[in-house]
């Protein structure tokens, strides 16, 4: 057989060859994704070129806004663009933000303890389970929030003045933000756990030794050296958990109300009770309507602009643990 | 049992001047050629530690068996043995380092200043009894807040950078650090060499102002330059603070130590100056070890 290794000829399969390969996947995969942001581009390119800055502001009803856009392709004659998304954005916002928050600081105590603190047989158990829970698709975490949590929020938590009081603006009934950000909470905490406890199991033993042998104790240790050395897993747990929490659409379209309205944190403690819309499940609930050239545009710049925070959620997390990477540290 | 959970005031005691130093040769016949570095020993030195019948058996393994020690202020104790002696063991309990492992039993007492060292709270304890590694290991922090950071975690308040200034100075002074750092204080310890590493751990602990030093095979991963600074180093620090080393290199014991304990399997064989076990080893199993017959 020709192809066979024989030690006249060398092996048949070469590392050039393979380099090669390996080369041309690589071109392949960043040439694939360049296209898909050059696609998602100039797709969306007529929706931001009719609005301008004005697409990121408020101004008008959203659901209006996307009536109409709907409407004019129907008719034909001339298509409307007019599109203001600041109620999606700033929905994406607070549920985001809130839950990122909320997770990072449950998955930082989680991680520590059981990396540092739980006994070993303890460990052993909670590793695979938070790995597991990391796994769930996230539309099972979206029933359980529609079945147990959104009911209990409007049966229980909200009282009926609270619903008396914006009735005419809103109904609470329990798709709200504080359901979206407790199962999206729920959601994205234990991927966090999951990488920062592999930070912190890579932080050196030597460092923590050192740091006990000075007389410091165990929790100052741990906060001071094991958690400040794995601060580049921290904000690399960060921003993937961000950027997971910015793209999901099925389980936030299940609780978050669907409504394209803006919780004003200066009405009280009741805005955690109304419903908003983020922008992904936006395109969720919008999808049949692709097929209008107008409101194609609009769902593609509204792509655009998750694929731009989830960028600069990215390069943000790169440039941080370059900077804390400078003393050495995991 | 009540713990002292004050600090009682550090026994910092002065010792007299040394006597002038006179070359010593190594005794003949046993291969040494470098000659004592500790010539001209303090007279004086002062009972700090007392290790007395001490066993410490890890889950039923036994690891060092009734071992009776004094450590004093004014010399270099070292600790010599073939691998797995129990000699780290032994040094890990005296700041009480061996109680992370969950499995290790301490028999016997170990006494600071005539006080049980079960009964002080053992963060203060290692302050008083710091401890360097084998492995240098440098916090991943600049080479100015590793020798901080014991400072800043004894302080109450935050302290600033300025205040600490003078102490951290003066302990990258004590471990003959300073002037090959004094203008890299910002920079990442971890880019320093390895002998400066194990230099600035030196250093941290010193900023502890420790009154015993705990020093596990400081230059087993060293070349022989650096070996030699800390070496001077640690001959010079014994007036102050009362130094153990664990070695395996019996050429340093030889040099740097006033007295010298030889352990084998968990047992200490034999305790003497340094002069007296090596050129004159009592034991049989001492006088085979320190001419090479094992280990």
């Amino acid at each position: 057989m020709e192809d066979q290794y024989s030690p006249e000829y060398g092996p048949s399969w070469p590392d050039r060859r393979v380099e090669r390969l390996l080369g041309a996947l690589v071109v392949f995969v960043v040439g694939l994704l360049l296209a898909l942001i050059a696609v998602v581009i100039v797709r969306a390119w007529p929706s931001f070129a009719h609005n301008g800055p004005a697409w990121f502001g408020p101004g008008g009803s959203v659901e209006d806004q996307l009536n109409a856009i709907s409407l004019s392709a129907a008719t034909g004659s001339h298509y409307i663009y007019t599109f203001h998304a600041w109620p999606l954005i700033w929905s994406t916002i607070l549920i985001t933000g809130g839950a990122v928050l909320l997770a990072l600081f449950a998955a930082l105590f989680v991680s520590v303890f059981i990396v540092e603190f739980a006994p070993g047989w303890l460990a052993n158990v909670l590793q695979p389970v938070v790995r597991f829970l990391a796994s769930v698709p996230s539309v099972i975490y979206g029933l359980i929030g529609v079945v147990v949590l959104v009911p209990f929020i409007g049966n229980h938590l909200v009282s009926e003045e609270q619903k008396a009081s914006v009735a005419g603006v809103i109904s609470l009934t329990g798709y709200s933000l504080l359901a979206a950000v407790t199962v999206l909470t729920v959601m994205i905490a234990p991927l966090m756990v999951s990488i920062f406890s592999d930070g912190l199991r890579a932080v050196k033993p030597g460092w923590l030794e050192g740091s006990l042998a000075l007389g410091v104790n165990r929790w100052r240790t741990v906060w001071k050296i094991g958690v400040r050395s794995a601060r580049p897993a921290i904000v690399a747990g960060t921003v993937l958990a961000l950027a997971r929490a910015i793209g999901e659409a099925v389980m936030l379209a299940m609780i978050s109300g669907s409504v394209a309205f803006a919780p004003n944190p200066a009405d009280g403690l009741i805005f955690i009770y109304e419903p908003s819309r983020p922008l992904a499940p936006t395109i969720v609930k919008n999808i049949d309507q692709l097929s209008s050239p107008p409101f194609n545009a609009t769902l593609f710049s509204i792509a655009a602009v998750l694929l731009f925070a989830a960028a600069t959620a990215s390069l943000a997390g790169h440039l941080a643990r370059r900077a804390m990477r400078k003393y050495g540290a995991a | 049992m009540e713990l002292l959970r004050t600090p009682p005031p550090i026994r910092r005691l002065p010792l007299p001047d040394p006597e002038p130093a006179t070359e010593v040769m190594a005794p003949a016949g046993a291969g040494f050629s470098a000659a004592r570095r500790s010539i001209g020993a303090p007279q004086f030195s002062i009972r700090r530690m007392e290790v007395d019948g001490v066993s410490i058996s890890y889950g039923g393994k036994r690891a060092v068996r009734d071992v009776s020690l004094p450590i004093r202020q004014g010399e270099v104790l070292a600790l010599i043995g073939p691998s797995g002696c129990g000699k780290t063991t032994l040094l890990r309990s005296l700041n009480r380092l061996t109680e992370l492992t969950a499995t290790a039993r301490l028999e016997g007492s170990i006494r600071l200043d005539d006080v049980d060292v079960t009964l002080i709270e053992p963060t203060l304890l290692r302050r008083r009894v710091t401890m360097v590694f084998q492995q240098p290991n440098p916090f991943p922090m600049s080479v100015f807040d590793n020798v901080a950071y014991v400072l800043r975690e004894q302080g109450s308040r935050r302290a600033r950078r300025r205040t600490l200034e003078p102490a951290v100075h003066s302990a990258l002074q004590r471990a003959g650090l300073f002037d090959e750092v004094k203008d890299n204080l910002r920079h990442p310890a971890l880019k320093l060499s390895g002998g400066q590493q194990q230099r600035l751990c030196i250093a941290r602990a010193l900023a502890a102002e420790p009154e015993v030093l705990l020093l596990d095979e400081p230059c087993s991963a060293l070349d022989p330059q650096s070996t030699q600074v800390i070496e001077d180093l640690i001959v010079k620090l014994r007036d102050d603070v009362a130094v153990v080393i664990v070695t395996h290199n019996l050429q340093q014991a030889y040099r740097i130590a006033d007295h010298v304990a030889f352990m084998y399997l968990g047992d200490l064989v034999e305790y003497g100056g340094a002069t007296a076990l090596f050129g004159s080893p009592r034991e049989q199993r001492t006088r085979e070890y320190v001419s090479g017959a094992f280990g």
